[in-house]
């Protein structure tokens, strides 16, 4: 009796995980030091999972006006940190909640540069007030680590945020 | 006599620490050489006209009053802060951070994009070895 309940359980659980798409948390990690040797060298390292590829290619040929700022790179360099990117993007790491959920969000027709601007991270952040966000020890929405304790790595869930001069988060 | 030891042991670091690696000096050769071809009348690399290419303010690329101060800060030797991502970004001067300029493709990219950032354009070989050299100086 007591192996048939453990048999019941097991094939339920290959179940549920094909059922799932064996779903991760968050979105997988930074892995690829070059891009972390010049992207993070300005601002936090944000996964390849933040954006689908499309977003990357058309950011990655907008260095020399960056947000407003000249982030150019020798094309040699360019060329190995969008490939990077656009292997480990949203649309291909769907096994990723926020990546799938990022993914999901964004209409064909638009291409989002700015993972603030994607329509899920949109959501996500409504409830939060501006004071919050533009108080000097966060600034804006794009600087994920200032909230998400373990955003480096790659885990964005509400039990990490920790808001400063405000605390926890509890999104109900 | 131990004393006098340890004194000459921090003169030569000072010393050393100032000195640019041989690929370092080879950039500043190459500057140098394009500022007299723009200008024949240029001597040398100059420290106060390096000071005021670092702290004077400009309209940068984003249309608002900005300087190389803005975010390395006037010290130096501390660390500044990148104003639009709030991101720390370790001391400028080779005396208190021995990675700076010792790679000529990293210089030559921090030159390009700071330049372009804070003056709207490109650097002149002559701005560039004047700056350098007042970073690299500057105790």
């Amino acid at each position: 009796m007591k192996n048939l309940i453990i048999m019941i359980f097991l094939v339920s659980s290959i179940f549920a995980d094909s059922f799932w798409g064996s779903s991760k948390k968050g979105v997988a990690p930074v892995t690829n030091n070059l891009y972390i040797a010049e992207c993070t060298s300005c601002h936090f390292g944000y996964q390849a999972g933040l954006l689908p590829s499309s977003s990357w290619k058309k950011l990655m040929g907008g260095l020399e006006d960056h947000f407003g700022t000249d982030a150019s790179l020798e094309p040699d360099d360019s060329k190995n940190i969008l490939n990077y990117l656009t292997n480990n993007s949203a649309e291909k790491f769907t096994n990723y909640k926020r990546s799938r959920k990022i993914n999901d969000s964004i209409p064909s027709y638009s291409t989002p540069i700015a993972i603030t601007k994607t329509p899920y991270i949109i959501k996500k952040h409504d409830d939060i007030s501006n004071k919050l966000i533009k108080q000097k020890e966060v600034s804006s929405l794009a600087n994920c680590k200032a909230c998400h304790t373990t955003a480096n790595t790659g885990s964005y869930s509400e039990r990490d945020i920790d808001i400063p001069n405000y605390g926890r988060w509890d999104d109900e | 006599m131990k004393k006098i030891f340890i004194f000459l042991f921090m003169i030569v670091s000072i010393v050393n620490a100032q000195e640019l690696n041989n690929k370092m000096k080879q950039y500043m050769q190459i500057l140098k050489n394009q500022a007299q071809k723009d200008n024949p009348s240029f001597k040398q690399f100059n420290y106060e006209r390096g000071e005021n290419i670092f702290i004077s303010e400009h309209i940068g690329k984003k249309g608002k009053l900005i300087s190389c101060v803005s975010c390395h800060s006037s010290n130096l030797f501390n660390n500044g802060e990148n104003i639009h991502t709030t991101k720390i970004i370790k001391p400028l001067s080779p005396l208190a951070n021995s990675t700076r300029f010792t790679k000529v493709k990293e210089v030559k990219k921090w030159l390009r994009r700071n330049f372009r950032d804070v003056y709207n354009r490109v650097g002149t070989a002559q701005e560039k070895g004047d700056v350098i050299t007042y970073i690299i100086n500057k105790k």
